[in-house]
C-alpha cells in the first residue's frame, strides 16, 4: 500500500470508462503490474504520448490496496523506442517479445533479469537490420531466465547422449527420433540449430546479437515460436500479425 | 449480488457487457432506469433494436448508414479524387465536424494491433484496394490515430499503396491546439518538430 515507483515498460493498455486507460507495465521492481491512468485518452491528457506501447519510463503509482489496479500518478518517458513504430517487422518482433513477457509471467512477480532482457531487446530492435535475429536472441535468453532452459546434452526421453541423428526439440529439450515420435509434439531441429541454441545462450548478449545466423535464423524463430506457444498454451497472437504483414515485404510493392 | 428479482439481474448482466461498464455502474444504470417513466425506457429499448435492424455498413465506405450506399457516398458534390481513410465511424464523424473536408471516406473498422492479433485481413483493406483500382482517386489521406496501432496501420497502407502511384499523405501529428509546450512530452514534441512548416 502507498506510493511506489519503478522503472517500467508499457506492455499494453485498454480503454475504460469515458476517458481513462488501464495500462500494463513490466516494471523493474514489481514485475507485471496494471494501473488506471485517469483521463489519459483526452487529447490534452497530462500523460501525452507517454503511455504508448513499448515506452520505457519512470513510473510513480499509488496502491490503494483495495483492488489489483494501481492508480498511475506519473509516467515520465526515459526512452520512447520510437524506432519500433517506424518499421512493421521491428514492431511485430517487439510485440512478440512483449507478448512472451506478458503471458509467461504472473502479476507482481519481480524478475530483474527478465526486465533487463526486455529493455535490452527493445533497444537492440530499434536499430536492428534483422529484427527477427533480436527476437531469437531474446527467446533463447527468456527461456533461460524463466527457468525453462531446454536440455541440449542428452535426449530428454531416454537419456541418450547428444549428438544423435535427426534430433527434435520438445518441451524439455532435445529428443532422439524414437522419443520424439512418442512425445508427439516435438519439432524437428537441424544439428546446426542445436549448436546455434547452445552458442546463443553461452555467449554474451553483444556477441549473440553480432553473430550471424544465416539460414538458421528462420528455423530458430519458428522453433522458439512453437516453444513459447507450448508454454503459453496457444499460438502467440503476434505470430499471426507478423506473418500477415510480411506478405508485403519479400517483393517490394507486392500485394496480398 | 443475491436476491435481485430475475429481470433486474438480467439487465445488470446485459449492461455489464457494454464497454467501460463494470458491475457497479450496471447496477446504478439499472436502478436509474427503474425510476424513469415507462415511455422513456421504451424509447431507449426501441432505439437499441432499431440500431441493429436498420443500420448497416455502407458497402462502399463501411460507414454506418441506414441506406446503402450511404449519404456521403451518394452525394455527387463530394470530391471523389480525395479519399480519407479512418479507423472507425466515429473518426469519420469527427472529420465531418470540421467542415473542412469535401472528399470521400473509407472506414477500416479497426487498426492493426499485433498484441491483439489484428492483421490487415481483419480490416477493410482489400475493399480499399478494390475502390482505388477503379481509378477515380488521386490522393489518399491516412487519418488513422496517432498511436502505435494507428501508425502501424498508416505505415502498412503507405507501403501497400505505393505501387498504385497515388499521392498518399498522413495527417499531421503534434501539439494539441491550446496546449502548452512546457507540458508536452518528448514524443509529442518531436512529432510536432518533424511536422513543422514554413510560415509567413
Ligand atoms: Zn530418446
Ligand atoms: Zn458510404
Amino acid at each position: 500500500m502507498g506510493l511506489g515507483r519503478s522503472a517500467a515498460v508499457v506492455i499494453g493498455s485498454f480503454p475504460i470508462g469515458e476517458s481513462d486507460l488501464v495500462v500494463s507495465f513490466y516494471s523493474r521492481e514489481h514485475g507485471k503490474i496494471r494501473g488506471v491512468a485517469k483521463a489519459a485518452r483526452r487529447a490534452r491528457s497530462r500523460f501525452g504520448g507517454a503511455l504508448e506501447l513499448f515506452t520505457l519510463g519512470e513510473l510513480v503509482f499509488f496502491d490503494t490496496g483495495r483492488s489489483d489496479l494501481l492508480r498511475i500518478d506519473h509516467f515520465d518517458i526515459v526512452r520512447p523506442f520510437g524506432g519500433l513504430r517506424e518499421d512493421l517487422e521491428a514492431l511485430g518482433q517487439a510485440a512478440w517479445i512483449v507478448e512472451c513477457v506478458t503471458r509467461l509471467t504472473a502479476d507482481h512477480d519481480r524478475h530483474v533479469a527478465l526486465y533487463a532482457l526486455l529493455v535490452r531487446s527493445l533497444r537492440a530492435l530499434e536499430t536492428a537490420d534483422r529484427p527477427v535475429h533480436v527476437a531469437v536472441c531474446f527467446g533463447v535468453r527468456c527461456l533461460e531466465v524463466l527457468g525453462h532452459r531446454p536440455r541440449l546434452d542428452v535426449c530428454g526421453g531416454c537419456g541418450r547422449a547428444y549428438p544423435f541423428a535427426r534430433p527434435a526439440l520438445g518441451a524439455g529439450g532435445v529428443l532422439c527420433e524414437r522419443c520424439a515420435r512418442e512425445a508427439g509434439d516435438a519439432t524437428p531441429i537441424s544439428p546446426g540449430g542445436v549448436a546455434a541454441l547452445e552458442r546463443l545462450r553461452a555467449t554474451s548478449w553483444e556477441e549473440a546479437l553480432a553473430s550471424p545466423l544465416g539460414r538458421l535464423e528462420g528455423e530458430l524463430a519458428a522453433l522458439l515460436e512453437a516453444h513459447m506457444s507450448g508454454l503459453i498454451g496457444q499460438p502467440t497472437r503476434t505470430g499471426r500479425f507478423v506473418r500477415e504483414v510480411r506478405r508485403l515485404s519479400p517483393a517490394p510493392g507486392g500485394r496480398p | 449480488m443475491a436476491y435481485y428479482p430475475e429481470p433486474v439481474a438480467r439487465l445488470i448482466e446485459a449492461l455489464q457487457r457494454l464497454p467501460g461498464v463494470g458491475p457497479k455502474t450496471a447496477q446504478r444504470m439499472t436502478f436509474f432506469l427503474l425510476k424513469r417513466p415507462v415511455e422513456e425506457v421504451r424509447e431507449l429499448a426501441e432505439s437499441l433494436v432499431a440500431v441493429k435492424e436498420r443500420i448497416v455498413y455502407c458497402g462502399t465506405c463501411f460507414n454506418v448508414t441506414d441506406q446503402d450506399p450511404c449519404r456521403l457516398c451518394a452525394d455527387p458534390a463530394r470530391d471523389a479524387r480525395v479519399l480519407c481513410v479512418v479507423e472507425e465511424p466515429n473518426d469519420l464523424l469527427a472529420m465531418e465536424r470540421t467542415g473542412e473536408f469535401r472528399g470521400r471516406y473509407h472506414v477500416l473498422l479497426g487498426a492493426l494491433s499485433p498484441l491483439d492479433g489484428i492483421g490487415p485481413d481483419d480490416l477493410k483493406v482489400r475493399e480499399l484496394l478494390l475502390r482505388l483500382e477503379q481509378g477515380e482517386t488521386a490522393e489518399v489521406i491516412l487519418a488513422t490515430n496517432p498511436n502505435v496501432e494507428g501508425e502501424a496501420t498508416a505505415l502498412y497502407l503507405a507501403k501497400l499503396l505505393r505501387p498504385l502511384g497515388l499521392r498518399v499523405t498522413r495527417i499531421a501529428r503534434g501539439l494539441p491546439v491550446g496546449g502548452d509546450l512546457e507540458y508536452a512530452d518528448q514524443v509529442t514534441l518531436s512529432k510536432a518538430l518533424e511536422g513543422r512548416r514554413e510560415i509567413g
